[in-house]
């Protein structure tokens, strides 16, 4: 054996002794370093085996600690106690919301003052700017949880699943207060599913040619055209929804139907499924294009065999997300579908139809609590059918690593469906092409 | 400046033909480049260019970055025009065929001169198979032996053995080299007669590097090649014949020296020459 092996193996023997408590920490290392350097002679006794040297515990000077966590909530009460005083017994205000926002900023001030005082005032400000940061998010968090929760509790309790999906609102009788299990909104899922079907097929051929114009095609007309793209995705709905009705109704060109609700809805699909597939087909790498070109194809045939199938992933989010743009749309369809009380398939070009947010904005309105229970119960549909487009749109958004499985979500995910509803700035396109 | 497109040399009238079809397909040809001269927007950045490719052989394009090797590259394909604002003067010929010529189509001409960029870029919505056919499919043509194609052009790729029995995976489930690869057998799937090769190793490591030098050497024969580099070694190890392109400063890029690989790294005649290759700068 020879003295490296010897070395390390009482090293090792010394690593792996331990167990104990030391406190001469220091004296032990000493010890250990000689016995490392030193090849232990037989001869001489070997030294007794150390203790291992004991790790400090960790430390985090930037932790959110219990002091912390006291002077917020320190904060918090004293703001509910002055606030009281001073709302209900001093003067003689009174409402919620104002005592909720007068406590809001009390709690800020108290966290700034006694941050101040135990640490200092730069930590103090920093901590505020924190708290007002974080319970904007948390707000926003809790609107959203509060509207799906509300829209839960007033629609499930009631929901007679037998009759919601199979039964229009035909049979209801205003003078049964409990007829839930005589009506359904079956007229309303048929109608919407063929009015955003249609749109969707009008709507998605055109965005994919405009979008394929605008990034494919340099152009004198790119910029304008993007330019009135983003102008349109402005438009208010109500309007597209008078400008079908004035231009194809109030001339008789079509009656009241769901195929004018199509029309209506395709005017909000347009835009900005247009501006998403054009995000989408702007990221396929340029190279791919040139080794196309350069295979000898037509422009037309890279954009059909290559940069179209390499973008379809996001081609599919795109119009997954333009249909959970458009399903909810209520404005455009007053008075383009105009709302029917049953159900009507096979009028969709020539009758009055029902749809979703018809059903919800014309049924909540009335004295019925039966007709109040069947608005909640479409709006729970509806928020159903958002939701599986967003999960799909999310799954979809994904590009295929190289096995051919989508890879696990991440941050950046998001930023595709961001778009779809959050206008980009116009010149920030011109720049990144 | 009086660039137009396309260029009207005296030549033209004596060269009346279009290569319409693939008579010749497969057989490697020869490009003769007179005057050739190319501009970005009102930037002139090459000036007159004078070079022959011969048939059958490698031609490495070498020198500084910014000296407009790969811009003359791009013009031998008619892929420089694809370039916004890009302008071009001179003519080029392949076999006698000035490509610019009247009635000559970018895309035809692409189908005889097929090119390799420099960073792999295989098809990532297509099967290893589906990229091998790409440029048939793209000129609709279908070969008599889809199989047997796909075969022959991986084979000559120097990448069948690797991926005969994965053909169905998609492309970008390749390495860099052998997405390189796969790109070569593209390109020589549609019978090209010459192939250009823009820097096609700078984005792989040595080893990948000397397959691909193996795979030209090996398709020479059948193809004429030109190839641009930043590697004096490999221009050494690959070519038959070497161009030396310079941009002096404010000026645009030329062509500096011409000749035999072994002249131009053994005793050139131009200083300028003698201390790019000998790594006195650039």
């Amino acid at each position: 054996m020879t003295p490296e092996t010897t070395t390390a193996i009482v090293a090792d023997g010394v690593l792996s002794a331990g167990g104990q408590d030391s406190v001469g920490t220091f004296e032990h290392r000493k010890g250990g370093e000689t016995s490392d350097i030193m090849p232990p002679d037989a001869a001489t006794p070997q030294p007794p085996p150390l203790p291992p040297r004991r790790l400090p515990s960790p430390i985090r000077p930037s932790a959110f600690g219990a002091q912390d966590v006291l002077i917020l909530v320190a904060a918090a009460m004293s703001s509910l106690c002055l606030v009281w005083v001073v709302f209900y017994q001093l003067t003689s205000l009174s409402g919620g919301v104002g005592f909720l926002v007068c406590w809001y900023v009390g709690f800020v001030v108290l966290t700034w003052i006694a941050t101040a005082q135990v640490i200092e005032r730069q930590v103090a400000t920093d901590r505020v700017v924190a708290v007002i940061v974080v319970s904007a998010a948390l707000l926003i968090v809790a609107i959203v949880v509060f509207i799906v929760l509300w829209v839960c509790y007033k629609a499930i309790p009631s929901i007679h699943w037998g009759s919601l999906f199979t039964k229009d609102q035909k049979s209801f009788v205003v003078t049964d207060p409990h007829a839930l299990d005589q009506v359904g909104v079956v007229h309303a899922i048929i109608g919407t599913f063929e009015q955003v079907l249609v749109a969707v097929l009008i709507g998605v051929p055109f965005a994919v040619a405009t979008a394929v114009y605008l990034n494919e095609v340099k152009g004198w007309g790119v910029k304008t055209v993007r330019t009135v793209v983003t102008a349109m995705s402005g438009t208010p709905s109500v309007v597209a929804g008078i400008f079908i009705y004035s231009m194809l109704i109030l001339t008789h060109v079509l009656t009241y139907s769901g195929f004018a609700a199509s029309l209506a809805l395709v005017v909000i699909l347009l835009p900005s499924v247009t501006r998403v597939v054009e995000e989408v087909l702007r990221v396929v790498p340029s190279g791919l294009r040139e080794a196309s070109l350069a295979l000898g194809a037509p422009e037309w045939r890279t954009v059909w065999s290559v940069v179209l199938p390499t973008a379809r992933s996001g081609v599919v989010t795109a119009v997954l997300l333009g249909i959970a743009r458009i399903v909810g749309e209520t404005a455009p369809l007053l008075f383009t579908a105009f709302g029917s009380q049953v159900m009507n398939w096979k009028g969709y070009f020539n009758h009055d139809q029902g749809a979703l947010p018809l059903v919800i904005f014309s049924d909540v309105r009335q004295a019925q609590p039966v007709l109040i229970n069947l608005a909640f119960q479409a709006a729970f549909v509806l928020m159903a059918i958002v939701l599986v487009l967003f999960v799909l749109a999310r799954i979809f958004s994904r590009p295929k690593g190289k096995n051919g499985k989508r890879r696990k979500a991440r941050p950046d995910d998001d930023d595709l469906m961001a778009r779809m509803f959050v206008p980009i700035p116009i010149e920030q396109n011109e720049e990144t092409r | 400046m009086t660039a137009t497109l396309p260029s009207t040399s005296l030549d033209d009238a004596e060269h009346p033909q279009v290569f319409t079809g693939t008579p010749s397909a497969g057989e490697p040809g020869q490009v003769d480049a007179h005057d050739v001269c190319a501009w970005f927007g009102d930037r002139l950045v090459l000036e007159t260019v004078d070079l022959v490719m011969e048939k059958s052989k490698v031609t490495a394009l070498i020198g500084p970055s910014g000296c407009g090797k790969s811009t003359f590259l791009r013009i031998i394909n008619r892929m420089h025009e694809v370039v916004p604002g890009a302008q071009l003067a001179g003519s080029v010929k392949l076999d006698g065929v000035d490509i610019y010529g009247p009635g000559q189509r970018a895309m035809e001409t692409r189908r005889h001169i097929g090119m390799v960029f420099q960073k792999p870029n295989p098809f990532p919505a297509m099967t290893i198979a589906e990229n091998v056919l790409a440029g048939l499919k793209f000129s609709r043509t279908s070969p008599a032996n889809k199989d047997d194609l796909i075969e022959e052009s991986l084979t000559k790729g120097g990448l069948w053995n690797e991926v005969k029995d994965r053909l169905g995976e998609l492309g970008g489930a390749l390495s860099g080299g052998q997405q390189q690869r796969l790109c070569i057998a593209r390109s020589l799937a549609v019978k090209p007669r010459v192939l250009l090769m823009d820097e096609p190793c700078s984005a792989l490591d040595p080893t990948s590097t000397l397959r691909i030098e193996q795979t030209i050497k090996e398709i020479a024969s059948e193809v004429t090649v030109v190839i641009v580099t930043h590697n004096m070694q490999q221009a050494q190890r690959v070519s038959d014949y070497c161009a030396f392109f310079l941009a002096e400063e404010n000026q645009p890029g030329r062509v500096i020296e011409a000749g035999r690989t072994t002249t131009i790294f053994g005793s050139p005649t131009d200083q300028r020459t003698f201390d790019y290759v000998n790594g006195q700068f650039g």
